[in-house]
């Protein structure tokens, strides 16, 4: 067999191959959908129906209907929009002062602040929850954003980014005539785009999902998010899977949606933060 | 707008880049600022942008001080060795960026963006983004943006360093004819002698935080007042011999005072010509090699005091031959043990 | 060259770094301090904050609890369950991935999808497909003769359920950081390593591997720090238990527990910072293997 045979059947054997990963990887969400789209009697069928004929959209109406996500909903989307930015902004900032200012104490604090990622975040669940709940804010908007309102690891990434900016671009801008906050806004944030986006997409996505922090600060109905009002659901629909299919489809298709027209950005910003960490 | 500099000294922790530092730029010149890396050239127009400030004395723009103003109000041109372009900005924005910090109507900046573009000949570029361009109209971005806000001051860091040869000559001529069309005072730095040479009203030479000379660019050639500037400009280099017995100085009228007190003589390549009689020449040696690229002709000679290069001596000669040089008296540069010049030719320095 | 610090630039950087150090001064650094503090609280009344006096009760409790035994051993055998299984599979798939040409963003894409989705939404459709009658791994296993499997509530299965599931879901993620390593390993050493004479899998060897090896490590301590904090995923798919009999109850589910059905914040934290020190081991063992055996 030759070179340019051998190859080729390796890379039928390596599509076959991921090919075979890749309906893994789509088998439980077509499995979701397909399930929430039948009767009671259909879900529970052996063996299975991999498709009902006769497609039962009741079942999203009835589950929409058992629990509020509408409201879960616009929870998640109050929480994440409002933690996303207040983090960017934060992080804009603090990232500026460490990048480009010169001020006493800078390394020292830096390095201070790179010592608390090694600190689980599951730790300091408790204390917060304890100061939120001093405060009176469990069951508000505000315990579930607040903490999340500045993140040392995106301060660290957008640092590295702005530090990559040259100097002389700087420089420039000054001697234009720039102040540093207008050169923070019209050149580095511009800049910068791709860095800030990756924080953007890691904050919107690590708020979206969160899960524990809410489940614990959120005790009446009307506050919770979307994760913990869809568990909170598996409780109520019990052995309903048909409907707890529809109420999980409910929650995953809309961030499918945006994953396929974002995924370039999400891909990228995910692989960018994942390997600078 | 004339620069003053007075006792100006700059040091960055214990090291100390400039050392008591004193000129005037006159204005509507081109002044260059020429020297080593690392002799404080750049830290020089790093002070006159506004970008740091010196440990100690004073600058004046004019007549007013300037030395604790900022770079953001010094309101000088600044064009940057890597052209510092915003590179998410379009040709057209860049240019206008100064002006837009002025909070100049965008009509009106955008007209003068225009105009600049023309002046620096980049006109048909203006919706590119820095990226799409050339190294030299990059260039001639940077300079249009510098210029924008009509400074009585324009700035230039070794701005032809990242071209490539043919370029920075037409680059230069530009930056010339631009600089004369404007008449704004321009201060620009190189290591490059040849540039220097060929731009420049005036040069300031600096070494190790010293002027070692501010001058003409003629004078300076010719009447260099230490050795540092007799090597630093010239190309080749100039021919430097330590005074001795194999150098025939009583071919020459020279003062017997200054050969007294010189240690070193120096030579432009281009002074040496060919002498028949032994008593005339200077020195003897034996051609080296000859190098031939296009119309010049270089031979290197070794003589008893060490390598000799002659440029002007024509195609004759053949590597092995004898060869007898001599030089003008107005040609020979005497310096002292301190490399500061004594004597040049016959005439007093 | 930046200019030296002065009282006045300190004084304006100060308002920059001011939103985020509130916050992070807040939430971030005083929750540690006051986390080893509660940590040593006796007799500590959650209503009024007093207490009544320090000491090393909370630790004595949770080395004297068999649960929290049951809590570490079941998170390593997550761990040690999904971390290398993980790395395996994922560089298997991204060497793949960047073999082909087409449709090769397609697949990236499909791997990474769980990835993205709520955790909470995936776990409950796993959930679903290891149910022991209608579910649809159990109706698989059947065609090669497995008897039904009850993953979700056979003790000795729970775990098993939890690492398939939690493999499942952030594969794609690793995928993405070799794909990252991958296309940072200059082709020109492909090209010498050919004519130096050596055949892919000597090539996947002495220059893939080695290459990639600042990778590997750093999918590693991710995935080790992210594992050992694992809570959702097993809160989810056994619908809010730590599994049955507690075989899936993880450091994190125990901390979760103490702090939040039973009301003992001393007792969590002690735990948490068990948790925190066992994290820090790992991470420090991996950097110490690294600089021993990893060129960088």
């Amino acid at each position: 067999m030759s070179q340019q045979q051998k190859n080729k059947l390796s890379n039928v054997l390596i599509y076959i191959l991921l090919a075979f990963g890749a309906i893994t990887m789509l088998l439980p969400f077509f499995w979701m959908i397909s399930t929430s789209l039948k009767t009671a009697g259909e879900a529970v069928a052996m063996p299975p129906i991999w498709l009902s004929s006769n497609l039962q959209t009741g079942n999203y109406e009835e589950a929409l209907q058992a629990a509020p996500f509408g409201r879960y909903f616009l929870n998640s989307i109050i929480v994440t929009a409002i933690s996303t930015s207040g983090e960017l902004l934060t992080t804009i900032l603090a990232a500026f002062a460490f990048a480009r200012l010169e001020f006493y104490g800078k390394n020292i604090l830096f390095v201070l602040l790179i010592s608390t990622m090694m600190v689980p975040g599951e730790l300091l669940t408790i204390p917060n929850f304890v100061t939120l709940s001093d405060w009176g804010l469990i069951n508000t908007y505000a315990s579930l954003f607040l903490p999340f309102l500045a993140s040392v690891f995106s301060i660290y990434i957008l640092k590295e980014a702005f530090e990559a900016i040259p100097d002389e671009i700087y420089y420039a801008a000054k001697v234009d005539g720039c102040s540093d906050w207008r050169y923070l806004w019209t050149v580095m944030v511009p800049l910068s785009k791709s860095s800030i986006v990756s924080i953007a997409i890691l904050g919107i996505i690590g708020s979206w999902n969160s899960f524990m922090w809410p489940l614990i600060v959120t005790t009446e109905q009307t506050m919770r998010t979307l994760p913990v009002g869809l568990q909170a659901f598996t409780t109520e629909a019990g052995t309903q899977y048909e409907l707890l299919m529809a109420a999980s489809t409910i929650v995953v298709v809309p961030m499918i949606i945006v994953y396929i027209f974002l995924q370039k950005y999400i891909i990228e910003g995910l692989a960018s933060g994942g390997s600078k960490g | 707008m004339q620069v003053t500099f007075e006792n100006v000294n700059m040091a960055f922790d214990k090291n100390t880049v400039l050392d008591n530092i004193n000129f005037n730029i006159p204005e509507n010149e081109l002044v260059t600022i020429l020297g080593p890396s690392g002799c404080g050239k750049s830290t020089t127009l790093m002070l006159i942008s506004g970008l740091i400030f010196p440990s100690d004395g004073k600058i004046y723009f004019g007549d007013k001080e300037v030395t604790k103003m900022d770079a953001v109000d010094r309101k000088v041109g600044m064009v940057f060795q890597n052209y510092a372009l915003y590179p998410h900005l379009t040709v057209s924005e860049n240019i206008q960026f100064p002006l837009k910090m002025e909070k100049m109507k965008k009509k009106e900046r955008q007209a003068r963006a225009l105009e600049l573009a023309k002046l620096v000949k980049i006109e048909d570029q203006i919706d590119k983004k820095p990226g799409e361009l050339s190294g030299g109209q990059q260039q001639r971005v940077a300079i249009a943006r510098a210029l924008a806000k009509e400074p009585s001051l324009l700035l230039m860091d070794e701005p032809l360093s990242n071209l490539d040869a043919r370029l920075r000559i037409e680059m230069r001529e530009e930056i010339r004819r631009i600089q004369q069309e404007t008449g704004v005072t321009t201060v620009f730095v190189t290591h490059d002698q040849e540039e220097a040479l060929s731009i420049s009203d005036h040069i300031m030479v600096l070494n190790e935080g010293y002027i070692q000379q501010y001058s003409t660019p003629t004078d300076l050639y010719n009447n260099p007042e230490n050795l540092f500037v007799a090597k630093f400009l010239g190309n080749p280099i100039i021919n430097e011999l330590a005074i001795d017995e194999a150098l025939n100085l009583s071919a020459l009228h020279i003062e017997k005072q200054a050969t007294a007190k010189a240690k070193t003589v120096a030579i432009r390549p281009e002074n040496f010509y060919e002498v028949e009689d032994e008593k005339e020449a200077l020195i003897t040696g034996t051609v080296r090699f000859v190098e031939v690229i296009g119309k010049n002709v270089t031979v290197h000679v070794d003589t008893a005091l060490g390598d000799l290069v002659a440029t002007e001596l024509g195609f004759v000669h053949e590597q092995g031959d004898k060869i007898m040089l001599g030089v003008h008296e107005e040609d020979l540069l005497l310096f002292d043990e301190g490399g500061q010049i004594i004597q040049r030719g016959g005439n007093h320095a | 060259m930046l200019k030296k610090p002065t009282w006045k630039s300190t004084l304006q950087s100060l308002l920059y770094l001011l939103p985020a150090l509130i916050f992070i001064g807040i939430f971030n650094i005083y929750p540690i301090f006051k986390s080893l503090a509660m940590s040593f609280y006796e007799d500590y009344n959650i209503f009024t904050g007093e207490v009544g006096e320090y000491g090393l009760a909370n630790f004595i409790k949770i080395f004297n609890d068999p649960s929290f035994f049951t809590a570490i051993r079941n998170t390593f055998i997550f761990v040690l369950g999904v971390v290398p299984i993980s790395i395996v599979l994922s560089l298997l798939i991204a060497i793949m991935l960047n073999r082909i040409e087409i449709l090769s963003s397609f697949f990236r894409s499909v791997y990474f999808l769980p990835f993205v989705t709520s955790t909470v939404a995936i776990s409950i459709v796993w959930n679903w497909l290891y149910h022991t009658r209608y579910g649809l791994i159990n109706y698989f296993l059947g065609f090669i003769g497995i008897e039904p499997i009850a993953w979700l509530t056979n003790p000795d299965f729970a775990l098993p359920a939890l690492i398939i599931m939690s493999i499942w879901k952030g594969l794609g993620y690793n995928i993405i950081l070799f794909l990252v390593g991958l296309n940072n390993i200059d082709k020109t050493y492909y090209q010498a390593a050919r004519i130096d004479g050596a055949r892919s899998w000597q090539q996947f060897v002495n220059i893939t591997v080695p290459l990639l090896s600042p990778y590997i490590l750093l999918v590693s301590i991710i995935g080790v720090i992210n594992s050992f904090k694992v809570f959702t995923e097993v809160y989810s798919l056994f619908s809010g238990r730590p599994g049955p009999a507690g075989s899936a109850l993880t450091m994190v589910f125990y901390i979760y527990e103490k702090f939040y059905t039973e009301y003992q914040y001393g007792v969590a934290t002690a735990a948490g910072i068990v948790l925190f020190l066992i994290i820090l081991v790992f991470t420090l063992l991996q950097r110490w293997i690294s600089k021993r055996f990893i060129y960088n």
